[in-house]
């Protein structure tokens, strides 16, 4: 980088810096020429700056006069001579100031000029640099927007589709779930009169019973009818009518016990989807997952064991739906990595800060290269066509959505166990989408 | 300030005159330097001038001395105001202690006078001052001529701004040594605290105007 003269215009010159010797000793020997004995210019100090003498004259008599610079003295001009000279002196004096104040102002002017035209051109000179890194600049992010363009495209590309199936995954949660609703109402209408026609059936199937005791009875009371009695019983021993009655009573409680099932499925699958609540509510998480897992127990492996090590926990403030939603992917989750006889310990409990949700199964573990990959939106281990890949990236969506965490940890001995924090002091709740 | 030396027991100052092209602030120059005493003022030099439109600038150099010994020199610059040497009006604007803006009263210039202050605004800004700290006064110039806007109206558009304003005819003469001498007080009233003039150099404000201002006796 050259360096700048600096220059602020009006700094303050000397009169050194106006005057030269070339200028001024010529007019000083023009003084002793012209008969005066000692010709100066000094500072206003009285130190000489330049002289002049002829040493065959006597100075006797000194005039002095001061040498104006921008209103300032800035010097003085002193010329010596004889005495009878005096007038003399004078008149050389002021010759000699006015040509040197005639020599300041040309000079003046002069510098002045060139400092306005250097000033002028040192700005001049930087606005076009600045203008000239500017214009770099932007060449350069252009450049770089040029090179990187197809990358960024297909990395927003990706983006875009992996929100686009975020999307579909919640979307289609939530038809499910409004199609839950849908059905509970429809199938808790017959599902009613089941319940109550079963009841009323049993009731009745009691007395008829209750009348053909009282019949059987009457009848072996009166030998008259002895042989009617025998023939009746001859006939009721055909009809099996003996172990009929005893069967009649368990038949109609196994079918009131099944309309109970029925009823609770329905109930589960609507709970499960919390279609009728609220965007936000205050939920016991250990219950929505006690749901979850009854919503997929029609997909237990056979021999499926789970087990529940849940502790208290606080109410819960969240998206119901949403909660059940992402016990449901990890629960699914863990009990496909085993076709049978899987086990799944829950582990439940919570802190001061958080909640703290454990899911441990017996499973073949998660190999340590792809640990770090399963959250990843269409990443799976099925076969094609088999997963969508995106239940655990949903999970670990509403997960970090709530300002929670998930970890994943493979034990030596086996299996995978996958813990949620969920946090317990939010400022306030956000909807994921 | 363009400079101040302590140990040398200096000070000088700079004021510039703005505005826009044609609005008289060489008449101003040259009219301070008819109407003001010899004593304590330099010479006016004009450099360059083309058709007596100002290039690069005119100078009006004052120099008085504070009873405590401090020299203090008062440069006075004029700006070209024509819009091509927006460069040479930065250049002189730097370091200003005080503008005086000379504004045109014809009422066919009043959108000059506007773009020239918005100049002056940018200007002021680009060289590292504050408009609204530095010392500004407004002289609404050429109120000899026919088809001026009316001092109301001027009043009622600056009176708000506390920004001082002064009638003036620089080609008659009047209203030039009063802009001076308002710029001079305003001048001193914004360094005085700081450089202590009057605490410490014993020159007080209506001493440095009177000096500044002294009218010519001839």
């Amino acid at each position: 980088m050259k360096r700048q003269l600096s220059l602020v215009v009006g700094a303050e010159k000397r009169l050194t810096d106006i005057l030269s010797a070339a200028e001024v000793v010529p007019l000083l020997e023009g003084a002793v020429g012209a008969g005066a004995a000692y010709a100066a210019l000094l500072t206003p100090d009285g130190e000489v700056i330049w002289e002049r003498a002829n040493h065959d004259r006597i100075g006797k008599v000194s005039v002095a006069v001061s040498v104006m610079l921008e209103g300032e003295p800035v010097g003085r001009l002193v010329v010596q001579g004889e005495s009878v000279r005096n007038e003399y002196l004078d008149g050389i004096a002021g010759i000699l100031l006015g040509a040197v104040q005639g020599i300041i102002g040309v000079s003046l002017k002069q510098v002045l000029t060139a400092e306005i035209h250097t000033s002028v051109i040192n700005q001049s000179y930087d606005e076009l640099l600045e203008t000239n890194r500017q214009l770099s600049d932007s060449e350069g992010r252009y450049r770089e927007l040029a090179s990187t363009l197809e990358q960024k495209v297909a990395e927003r590309t990706a983006e875009l589709e992996h929100a686009h199936s975020r999307l579909l995954q919640q979307q289609k949660m939530a038809s499910v779930g409004q199609l839950a609703a849908g059905m509970a109402h429809e199938i808790n209408n017959p599902l009613g009169f089941i319940t109550s026609n079963l009841h009323t059936l049993q009731k009745y199937a009691a007395r008829l019973i209750l009348m053909l005791d009282y019949y059987s009875s009457l009848l072996e009371s009166d030998p008259a009818y002895a042989r009617l009695v025998q023939i009746s019983s001859r006939k009721w021993q055909e009809l099996k009518l003996d172990p009929i009655c005893a069967d009649v009573a368990p038949l109609i409680g196994q079918s009131l016990d099944g309309a109970e099932r029925v009823k609770k499925i329905v109930a589960d699958l609507k709970g499960f989807s919390h279609i009728d609540d609220s965007e936000v509510g205050i939920v016991d998480l250990n219950a929505e997952i006690d749901r979850t897992l009854s919503v997929l127990e029609y997909r237990f492996p056979p021999g499926t064991d789970i087990v529940k090590n849940y502790r208290e926990l606080p109410g819960y403030c969240c998206n119901p739906a949403q909660i059940c939603q992402l016990f449901f992917h990890i629960i699914e989750n863990a009990l496909e990595a085993r076709p049978e006889r899987p086990r799944l310990i829950i582990s439940t409990s919570a802190g001061s800060t958080a909640v703290i949700v454990s899911f441990a199964d017996n499973g073949p573990g998660i190999p340590e290269g792809i640990r770090g990959r399963i959250f990843d939106p269409f990443f799976t281990t099925k076969e094609v066509g088999a997963g969508t890949g995106m239940g655990l990236a949903v999970a670990y969506d509403i997960v970090t959505g709530i300002g929670g965490s998930v970890e994943v940890a493979c034990p030596a001995d086996g299996g995978s166990i996958i813990t949620i924090m969920l946090p317990l002091q939010r400022k306030q709740y956000v909807p994921l989408l | 300030m363009i400079e101040y030396d302590e140990h040398e027991r200096r000070m000088v100052l700079k004021l510039v005159y703005y505005g826009p092209a044609l609005s008289g602030k060489t008449t101003n120059l040259l009219r301070l330097h008819d109407l003001l005493a010899r004593e304590g003022r330099g010479e006016l030099m004009m450099l360059d001038t083309t058709d007596d439109r100002t290039i690069f600038f005119d100078l009006l150099p004052f120099f008085l001395v504070a009873p405590s010994g401090l020299k203090i020199k008062i440069k006075v610059y004029t700006v070209p105001g024509q819009v091509r040497y927006d460069a040479t009006r930065k250049a002189v604007l730097q370091r200003a202690d005080g503008v005086a803006f000379i504004a045109d009263s014809q009422s066919t210039e009043t959108a000059n006078n506007v773009e020239s202050f918005d100049n002056l605004e940018k200007n002021i800004a680009l060289v590292g001052l504050d408009i609204d700290k530095v010392p500004l006064v407004i002289q609404f110039n050429k109120r000899d001529l026919p088809d001026t806007v009316p001092e109301a109206d001027i009043q009622s558009v600056w009176g708000p701004t506390g920004i001082p304003v002064v009638m003036a005819s620089a080609l008659e003469g009047w209203g030039v040594v009063e802009t001076f001498a308002k710029l001079a007080e305003m001048t001193y009233g914004n360094i005085d605290r700081r450089y202590r003039l009057t605490a410490e150099h014993g020159l007080e404000q209506r001493s440095f105007v009177e000096r500044l201002t002294n009218r010519s006796s001839e």
